[in-house]
């Protein structure tokens, strides 16, 4: 409280020095209104900037709860067309329904949109039943139309077809027979049909939005959307403030307002957290989440997560046109190396000493979190074992030279391993992944780089190893793709431009099992199937998959009750395929927080106040004092 | 030579309030005016130059850095090299970049949903210039009486403890000391009486005026504590040349208090150089502080050009840079002009 008066002291005490008056030159004068100038030039932006007064406590009616998230990447754009930020699209679920949810439970289909679907016999003709009942915050009906006037945006599109296209690939046709039905028709059975992550937009509004415009369309003017929040206030780079929907078909929010609010760094998100300025956070280091366990009010939650990360290896860069491309080890296209080195990786280490047990050792590319589609070799998992793995190299022929490194052919067993530098996981297991491959007679070269710069050398093919992850969606399509022919670099009017693919596997079994799966309706069915093609990317050593990685969350738990998981057991809180979290949460009942932070505030604004007011009279009697000196 | 030099240097001086030498002065003034104008409109056009040059030097194909790991087929990427202008030969592209940069048309953002790069800065300019503003006043007005009090009263305890402090200070890196005061004054572990970060409380509650200046006190502490010692250390050198000047013993002689010696007559022809540190600095208030608005979430163009850098995205960069420097060349160019009017020698030489 004492601590408020430097700023009030000194700046008083400066301008004392400089604007007594009767200064015969007149320069101090000159001094001290330049400087009354700029301070009022920069004081308006207070004003200026300072947004208007929220409704929070002005309703006159029971006070309002409002729930505030904390981020740290900015929502790009509020234009669900247009933004490509994870928050971006949290922001898309609050404001906007989907055709179909995701479960809370296992990530299974679940009714949106539409309460009930049917597939005609080929697999090719899908019937929606849409709710009705539902409007638009605006109050308009949502009908079929609205739908399929949304699908067609996307498959018509360009700006929306970048955004949304891979949902409709297969799309033929999309019509409103009625008004609460949809049919839409498709090249081949499409099992993905029931995971169509576009956003539901009103005809009546983005009509009036030609595709040539849409990017430049913020849509932060009380955009209309039929989700279980609103869009009311929007601060760039600040924060953004969602009401609920008292009308939402889903059951209405128990909280009235919601707000993301947007940090620099992990450190700040989490003080602000401490403080009760935030309620829930996301997505921090390992670091920070340790210094908010066993902070009283507070939850942190390691929350199973869809991510993985893995050590990649250059099976031989090809184009898809068949020109090798780049300069990779050609040694690592021997699968009896690959093999080597998964068996000289201790995962078990790893977790420990990198991850902090945030997270779980994992063999396959899609990860425990959807474990009925997961591949899980069992008892052919591949153990950590050094002395196995010298000796698949030794009867491969790789014989160690005279200085402990293997080669053959006489080229030596000589690896470039690439980290990310924004990631301390990544340098840490660069290092120990080095080190034990050492142990087995190969020389590791370590070299840390940005993400952009290791997309570039991968889609040249200018690499050996590289350690990296993907975030796999609960539809395993996309996954599996990135290791078809099909994904690896092309060229581009004489260009390489890359694909997906950073191992350029190319295999036509495994493409035959990812054709297979896309088209295969019954969920066991084409599980057996994803399954099978894992297996094959696992016994091929494409990749060495690490583990797979926590979400590290943490929330109020003395402000808020109701969290929910997804999947129920052990999931993410935040970022979920739907809105559970912040649909469900209510108030902890009678909870004092609030009240405190509104009188430590004030009482701190109070103290400003009585010294400023101090100073101002300190400066006007030192004035007289000075114009009496003067007149003497 | 000698004497025809000796009659040029005293022809002003013989003739003490004549008209000759006034007009002269007074061409010259122009001359140098127009002199002034003509280097700042070229490192104007050196800068746009360079601007231009640096981000097309940058690596990586910038379709792809727009299209940012989404699906991206051949066409679309053909199509997007073309929509930003990346297949014209350079000097098309450059061409194009002149134009559209005078007509005031920075591009769209890359990273920020294809905002107006122009836009987004006007944004987030207020908050920069208020922090950044308010500590660079702050820190002059505060800077200039430390320093002159230390070179008045030079050797004394007073002289050391400040210019101590001040060097102490000014050799922090920003960051750190913000996380300190932030650690000390706004964690729960600390006295937690200020917010940790942002320019406003979402929750509200509060006046929005009275809230952003709550929130302004630790950043711009911060800067201030910083910027402080530059001007503590100038003004206290410029004070100490003057202080056995004569003009003081004739103020003192006639029976001027201390401490009125010291701001009616050495203070004002010491605080020039402090002026031109001022002045300079002004052209760094727009470029602000990139790292103390990072620590505290200070939604200013610091914090957009860490936020831009992540991407990259090149054309907010660009634009991010264009005004940076153009700033710094304005307030340059404003503190040249404003100086002879300031200090008569500048003028007569």
């Amino acid at each position: 409280m004492s601590s408020l008066p430097p700023n009030g002291l000194t700046a008083q005490s400066a301008s004392i020095r400089i604007t007594r008056p009767g200064s015969r030159r007149g320069w101090p004068r000159r001094v001290a209104v330049a400087v009354l100038v700029a301070t009022a030039l920069f004081l308006p932006a207070g004003p200026v900037t300072a947004t208007p007064a929220p409704s929070a406590d002005d309703g006159g009616g029971a006070p309002r709860t409002t729930f505030v998230l904390g981020i740290k990447q900015d929502i790009d754009s509020l234009n669900p067309f247009v933004g490509l930020t994870i928050s971006a699209f949290e922001a898309y679920q609050l404001m906007y329904d989907q055709l179909t949810g995701t479960s809370q439970a296992d990530f299974s289909p679940e009714p949106g949109l539409a309460e009930r679907w049917e597939t005609s016999a080929d697999g090719k003709t899908w019937t929606f039943h849409i709710r009705s009942g539902v409007t638009w915050s605006d109050g308009q009906p949502l009908t079929a139309r609205d739908v399929a006037y949304s699908i067609n945006r996307v498959t018509d599109g360009e700006q929306e077809n970048t955004a949304y296209g891979n949902f409709v690939t297969t799309v033929t046709s999309v019509e409103a027979p009625d008004e609460a039905t949809v049919v839409v028709q498709t090249s081949e059975p499409t099992p993905n049909m029931l995971r169509m992550g576009l956003p539901i937009v009103p005809e009546h509004v983005w009509r009036d939005i030609p595709t040539e415009q849409v990017k430049d369309f913020a849509n932060t003017e009380s955009p209309v959307g039929s989700g279980p929040f609103r869009l009311v206030e929007a601060n760039k780079g600040q924060y953004y403030r969602f009401a609920a929907n008292p009308n939402y078909w889903n059951g209405p929010a128990k909280i009235d307002e919601l707000i993301i609010r947007v940090f620099a760094n992990d450190e700040a998100m989490a003080n602000a957290l401490k403080k009760g300025e935030i309620d829930m956070l996301n997505d921090i280091n390992s670091g920070v989440f340790e210094s908010l366990e066993n902070v009283p009010g507070i939850t942190a939650s390691s929350s199973r997560y869809s991510g993985f990360a893995e050590i990649a290896y250059n099976l031989g860069a090809e184009t898809v046109e068949g020109t090798a491309i780049g300069d990779g080890h050609p040694a690592l296209r021997d699968r009896q190396v690959r093999l080597a080195i998964d068996h000289a990786i201790d995962r078990q280490t790893l977790l420990e000493k990198v991850l902090h047990n945030h997270g779980t050792a994992t063999a396959s590319v899609i990860p425990p979190i959807y474990p009925n589609l997961r591949y899980d070799p069992g008892p052919d998992q591949r153990p950590f074992d050094l002395a196995r793995a010298n000796g698949i190299l030794d009867t491969a022929g790789y014989a160690r030279g005279a200085d402990g490194v293997r080669a053959k052919d006489g080229r030596r067993l000589e690896f470039r391993l690439f980290g990310r530098e924004n990631s301390e996981e990544s340098k840490k297991t660069v290092e120990y992944v080095r080190d034990w491959l050492g142990e087995i007679g190969i020389t590791v070269n370590v070299q840390i780089m940005s993400e952009d710069n290791l997309t570039e050398l991968v889609g040249q093919g200018e690499y050996d190893m590289f350690q990296w992850g993907w975030v796999v969606d609960p539809d395993p399509d996309f996954q599996l793709s990135v290791f078809t022919c099909d994904q690896r670099s092309y060229t581009d009017g004489g260009e390489v431009a890359a694909g997906w693919s950073d191992s350029f596997y190319c295999n036509p079994d495994y493409d035959a099992l990812y054709v297979e799966q896309k088209t295969i309706l019954d969920p066991e069915a084409r599980a057996d199937v994803v399954r099978a093609a894992q297996k094959l990317l696992y016994d091929d050593v494409v990749y060495s998959v690490i583990w797979s990685y926590d979400n590290l969350e943490a929330y109020r738990d003395d402000r808020f009750t109701g969290f929910q998981r997804q999947p129920t057991d052990g999931g993410s809180i935040a970022f979920q395929h739907g809105t559970y979290t912040y649909r469900m949460i209510e108030p902890v009942a009678a909870t004092g927080g609030d009240g405190d932070r509104g009188l430590g505030r004030h009482l701190a604004l109070g103290a400003g106040a009585v010294v400023l007011a101090g100073a101002v009279v300190w400066l006007l009697r030192h004035r007289r004092r000075a114009s009496a000196d003067e007149r003497e | 030579m000698a004497s025809t030099a000796t009659d040029a240097d005293a022809a002003p001086g013989a003739q003490p309030g004549g008209g000759a030498p006034r007009r002269r002065l007074r061409a010259g003034t122009g001359r140098w005016v127009l002199r002034k104008l003509v280097g700042a409109s070229l490192t104007l056009g050196f800068v746009l130059v360079f601007n231009f040059v640096l981000f097309r030097m940058m690596p990586g194909d910038p379709a792809k850095t727009f299209l940012r790991g989404r699906q991206a087929n051949p066409e679309r990427l053909a199509q997007l090299r073309d929509e930003l202008g990346l297949d014209d030969p350079w000097p098309v592209q450059f061409g194009k970049y002149l134009r559209e940069t005078l007509r005031g048309n920075l591009g769209d953002s890359w990273s920020q949903g294809n905002r107006p790069v122009v836009e987004l800065i006007a944004d987030r300019l207020w908050p920069t210039l208020l922090l950044s503003g308010t500590a660079l006043v702050l820190a002059a007005l505060v800077g200039i009486w430390l320093g002159a009090r230390s070179g008045w009263r030079h050797g004394q305890a007073f002289d050391k403890g400040s210019t101590g402090v001040a060097i102490g200070l000014y050799s922090l890196p920003e960051w750190w000391l913000g996380l300190l005061l932030l650690l000390v004054f706004a964690s729960p572990a600390g006295l937690n009486i200020f917010p940790g970060g942002g320019m406003t409380d979402p929750r509200g509650g509060v006046d929005p005026v009275l809230d952003t200046l709550w929130h302004l006190v630790l950043p711009c502490t911060t800067l201030t504590l910083v910027y402080i010692a530059q001007y503590a250390l100038i003004m206290r050198s410029s004070v100490l040349d003057e202080r056995y000047a004569e003009y003081l013993t004739t103020a003192r002689a006639k029976g001027l208090r201390d401490d009125q010696v010291l701001t009616r007559h050495a203070l004002p022809n010491a605080l020039l150089p402090t002026l031109t540190l001022f002045f300079l600095s002004l052209g760094f208030v727009v470029s602000g502080a990139i790292t103390v608005e990072t620590v505290y979430s200070w939604p200013g163009l610091g914090l957009l050009s860490y936020e831009a850098l992540s991407g990259p995205d090149i054309p907010l960069l660009q634009g991010l840079f264009l005004v940076f420097s153009v700033t710094v060349i304005l307030m340059n160019l404003l503190a040249d002009l404003l100086y002879p009017l300031l200090d008569p020698r500048v003028r007569l030489s």
